[in-house]
Parts: C-alpha cells; sequence; structure tokens
C-alpha cells in the first residue's frame, strides 16, 4: 500500500481540466434530469458495489496476511535447515581429525571410548546430511503400492530385536477398493514407512500392540503408525518434528532426534503431510497422507 | 625410520586442514604408503609434478583452487592418475558430480582411516596389474555391456536399452570397481546418498532390475555376482571406451600419465 498517491491522479487530471476550462472561459453546462422512481435501484446497486469493494479488499488483505505468516513459517525452517548445514559443515573436519587422530595412538581402553565416542559423532553428522539429501534428492517418481510397501516394511522389521516380543498387525483396505497406486519415490517412502514402524518399536514395551494401517480418502492416501506404547506429553507434541529435539521421556532410548523430521522431509518432498496424535502413557499414532 | 621398500606407493594427501594432514599423513605412512603433502589445490598440483604419486587423495573444499577444479585440470590434460576425493558438503549432486568429473572414488568426512586405505588400496591393485584406473573414462566396456558415463546411456550388444537413473548410477559405481566386493551401504552411499542399512533392500530391487535389462542371470551371472551377506561384486573384465553410440570397445590406457612405480 506504499503507492496508495497514485489514485489521487484522476482526481488531479480533474482539477487541471476544470482549471483549463475556467481560463479558456467553458461555459458549456450538461442537464441530467433523473426519474425518481429509479432512484431506489439506484441507491442500492451503490451500496452493493462498495460493499463487494469492502469485501474484496478485506480478502485479499487476509491472502496477504496468509502468504506472509506462511512465508514466514517457510523462512524459518530454511534458516534452520542453513544452521544444521553449517552445523554439519564444521564439525566434519574437526570428527575427521579427531578420528584420524585417535587411529594413530596405541590400542588402549581409553583411545576405544574415545573411537566410540567419535563414532557416535560421525553417525549423527551422517544423519544430518541425510537430511540435507532428502532435501534435495533428484526423486524418482514412479506408481507406488503401498500395500506391497507396507508388508515390506513389516518384514524389514522382523529383524529388529524388539520385533519378537510386540504384537504387529498390517491392515489395508478391500472393500470398496485396495489402495490405488500413489505417485512417488519407493526407496524413499520405504525408508519413511520403515522409521515410523521402528519408532513404534522403540518406544513400546513387550506386549504392546503396533498397527499399521492403509487408507484411501477424499484425493488422498493415508498411511497410519499406531502403538500402544508410552506417548508423548501434550507440551512436547510439536517439537518431535523438529531436527534434533528429543522428548524429556526418551532419554532412555537411543536415537538422534532425526528419525521424524526425517520422515516429514520425505512426505512433503512428496506434496504430503504428516500429523501426529498422542496421549502420555496410552500411545501414539503418526499419519502420513500422501496425495493420489 | 627403517628403510622402506622399494615398492612403497607414493600417495599425494591435498586437504588444507592441518588437522587432517598431520593425522592421516603418519596412518597412510604406517598402512605402507610413501605420503606427500600438500595445503591447497595449487601446491598440490606442484606436487604431482615433482613427486608423480600413484594416487592422489583431494579433499574438496579448500581455498584457491578446490579439490574439483583440481581434478578438472588433470582429466582435462588427459592425465588418468587415481584420484579419491574428500567430499564435504555431501549432498548428491556433489558425489554425482565428483564422480562424473572423473574420480575414482570419494569419501564422505568423516570417514573410517581405514576404509580410505582399503580404497586406496583397491585401486593400486588395478593399476598395479596392468589395467588402467576407470574413474578418467568417458566410457567403459564390458562384454556386450557398453556405457557413456557422461550422457548416462547404455548399450547391450549395440543396441540401446534404458535403467532409471538410479540403476545407472549403479551400474556405473559397479563398473568402475570391478572385481570389488561391494558392501549395499557403500552401495547405497555411493548411489542413494545415505547408509541406513535398512534400505539395502533398495539396492536388491535395483540389482534386480539391471540384471533384468542386461540379461544376467543371477545363478550364474556374467556381470553381477550376488555375495551372500555382504554385496555385490562386478565380475566381468572391464575396459575404457570413448563414450558415444558407436564408441569402439576399445582397451588400454592411453594417455595414462601416472607414475606408478616411480
Amino acid at each position: 500500500m506504499k503507492r496508495w498517491w497514485l489514485a489521487l491522479i484522476p482526481l488531479a487530471l480533474g482539477l487541471i481540466g476544470t482549471v483549463v476550462g475556467v481560463a479558456a472561459g467553458d461555459r458549456r453546462r450538461i442537464v441530467v434530469t433523473w426519474q425518481f422512481e429509479w432512484i431506489w435501484v439506484q441507491l442500492g446497486l451503490l451500496v452493493t458495489v462498495v460493499l463487494l469493494l469492502v469485501i474484496a479488499v478485506r480478502a485479499a488483505l487476509r491472502r496477504r496476511e496468509l502468504r506472509s505468516r506462511e512465508n514466514a513459517v517457510a523462512g524459518e525452517r530454511a534458516e534452520r535447515r542453513r544452521f544444521v548445514d553449517r552445523l554439519d559443515h564444521e564439525l566434519k573436519n574437526p570428527v575427521t581429525a579427531i578420528r584420524l587422530g585417535l587411529s594413530n595412538l596405541p590400542e588402549t581402553e581409553v583411545a576405544a571410548g574415545l573411537d566410540a565416542q567419535a563414532q557416535r559423532l560421525t553417525r549423527l553428522l551422517a544423519d544430518l546430511r541425510k537430511l540435507g539429501e532428502i532435501e534435495n534428492a533428484q526423486l524418482e517418481i514412479a506408481p507406488v503400492d503401498l500395500e506391497a510397501l507396507g508388508r515390506e516394511v513389516v518384514d524389514a522389521v522382523g529383524e529388529l530385536p524388539q520385533s519378537t516380543d510386540r504384537s504387529l498387525a498390517v491392515s489395508f483396505p478391500r472393500a470398496p477398493r485396495p489402495l490405488p497406486p500413489v505417485r512417488g519415490d519407493v526407496d524413499l517412502l520405504f525408508l519413511a514407512v520403515y522409521n515410523l514402524v521402528a519408532n513404534a518399536l522403540k518406544f513400546s514395551q513387550p506386549g504392546d500392540r503396533i498397527e499399521l494401517r492403509g487408507a484411501e480418502d477424499e484425493g488422498g492416501v493415508t498411511i497410519e503408525v499406531a502403538d500402544t506404547g508410552r506417548g508423548i506429553p501434550a507440551e512436547e507434541q510439536g517439537l518431535v518434528w523438529e531436527e534434533l529435539a528429543r522428548g524429556s521421556h526418551t532419554r532412555d532410548v537411543a536415537g538422534s532426534g532425526l528419525g521424524l523430521p526425517f520422515v516429514r522431509t520425505i512426505v512433503e518432498r512428496h506434496g504430503g503431510s504428516v500429523a501426529l496424535r498422542s496421549r502420555l502413557g496410552e500411545g501414539t499414532s503418526v499419519r502420513l497422507r500422501l496425495p493420489l | 625410520m627403517s628403510i622402506p621398500p622399494p615398492t612403497r606407493p607414493r600417495v599425494l594427501l591435498v586437504d588444507d586442514e592441518s588437522g587432517i594432514r598431520d593425522a592421516l599423513a603418519p596412518f597412510l605412512s604406517r598402512s605402507g604408503f610413501e605420503v606427500y603433502t600438500a595445503e591447497d589445490g595449487g601446491e598440490g598440483l606442484a606436487a604431482i609434478e615433482r613427486h608423480s604419486p600413484a594416487l592422489v587423495v583431494l579433499d574438496v573444499m579448500m581455498p584457491v583452487l578446490d579439490g574439483r577444479e583440481v581434478l578438472r585440470r588433470l582429466r582435462r590434460e588427459g592425465s588418468q592418475l587415481p584420484v579419491i576425493l574428500l567430499t564435504q558438503v555431501g549432498e548428491s549432486f556433489e558425489r554425482a558430480a565428483a564422480l562424473e568429473e572423473g574420480a575414482d572414488d570419494y569419501l564422505n568426512k568423516p570417514f573410517d582411516p581405514q576404509e580410505l586405505v582399503a580404497r586406496i588400496r583397491a585401486i593400486l591393485r588395478r593399476v598395479n596389474a596392468g589395467q588402467p584406473a576407470l574413474g578418467g573414462s568417458a566410457g567403459l566396456t564390458a562384454g556386450a555391456v557398453r556405457i557413456d558415463r557422461v550422457a548416462r546411456r547404455v548399450w547391450l550388444d549395440d543396441r540401446e536399452v534404458t535403467l532409471t537413473p538410479r540403476a545407472f548410477s549403479l551400474l556405473d559405481y559397479l563398473m568402475t570397481h570391478p572385481d570389488e566386493v561391494l558392501t549395499r551401504e557403500r552401495l547405497l552411499a555411493a548411489v542413494w546418498g545415505f547408509d541406513q542399512p535398512v534400505a539395502s533392500r533398495a539396492v536388491d530391487h535395483r540389482v534386480a532390475e539391471l540384471r533384468k535389462v542386461l540379461a544376467d542371470d543371477s545363478g550364474t551371472p556374467i556381470y553381477v555376482d550376488t555375495v551372500q551377506g555382504v554385496g555385490y561384486r562386478f565380475l566381468h573384465p572391464v575396459s575404457r571406451s570413448s563414450g558415444g553410440p558407436s564408441g569402439a570397445g576399445g582397451a588400454g590406457g592411453a594417455g595414462g600419465a601416472s607414475g606408478t612405480r616411480a
């Protein structure tokens, strides 16, 4: 709204016209006659036009506000990404030097302990890098059968030690029809669903139940992974999608706090969305929605 | 220090970080290499002239003349000197660019020093057997299979076949490392950019695609052999060829400028 004065140009032009007319001695007149019974319609029309203008201006303002808020969120996310990239970048050389230096030391218990920590840092850096990779990677888009993918994930998590004493149920619709294929990168979608099921195993106890469900809705397909595990406190639920965020109640479980951001990045690159519902002590459900 | 045996291969290490040079040089030296160091790209090129190393370990991110520019200049001059790049940006384009510009291998920082030594030895084994390093070649031929690494095209018996981009990258990596056992994790890192072990199924799926397109039977493979529980190995001998559809599958390492046994 910096150029509001442009709106004054017609008035200025009119003023110039009148001044020129007066100076030139123009004395012509226009006489308009008005039929009185039409005045009500014309007044109504005038009010309607004014109201429509007000509505249009308000809608435009709202759209602008929404856009600037979205830009702010996207900007914030990009900024955090850049920070994480810089962190990754700045840590790489020192960690490389530490690992190399340790490999030059005679093998002692201390050196072995330090090397284990350096390897942990290496893994963290690899995970951070993975996020950057996913954000920039070229997707190989092809039709993906999510049911086959879900069953493959269940086979793959079968190799995890926790999978033996939890019950893992898989359900995909048959009626009115099986899930239609989505267009996506099968390797990345596999990783996303695998991460969710592995998470559910990680944050549950022997005897807990984990369900992997597929469903179709208007214009999309959802994959939901639900568990009867420990759940997440309400005040921490907004943080789970952020890089390196670790819940206060998860200190006993190994992890980098990059699993869910990884999942979200994959899903968002497919134009989809993620949502999490959880109750402390009752369990958690994470739902991925992919557009059809 | 004792007198080094005459067969110690010369390795040049180019990295601007003194912390890495100071720690890596003695490690490589203990691993049986004669090590020279340089702290930037310009110095690296001069050191290549002066010492004619058998292999160069080259950091990508360096001030003034970075590792990729050094590699580009070497390849432009027709040098086939084997180069391992140490990348740290770690993004897919960096890795793809590294391999496309003629690196023989690359490692992401921070890397396991033993892994670096294993990669150096694998490349030198080929070179010492009288076969040229393959990283700098625009095209490769193995039996009926020919690839143009620049245009990313594949021919089987002079008939062009199509592969998905990742299957091509996988074939390219396998063919540039023939007769090496490549773990699924390493193939994942090279082709997909991350090495989450659970994703190894992705490698299996692409290998299945390759075998189908190349009509290679997994029971009696000519090209891609399964190494049970580990990964894969490219079986067929690979020779350099020019890129392009009509490139004859010529062998030989013309232009090999590396003074291997200097």
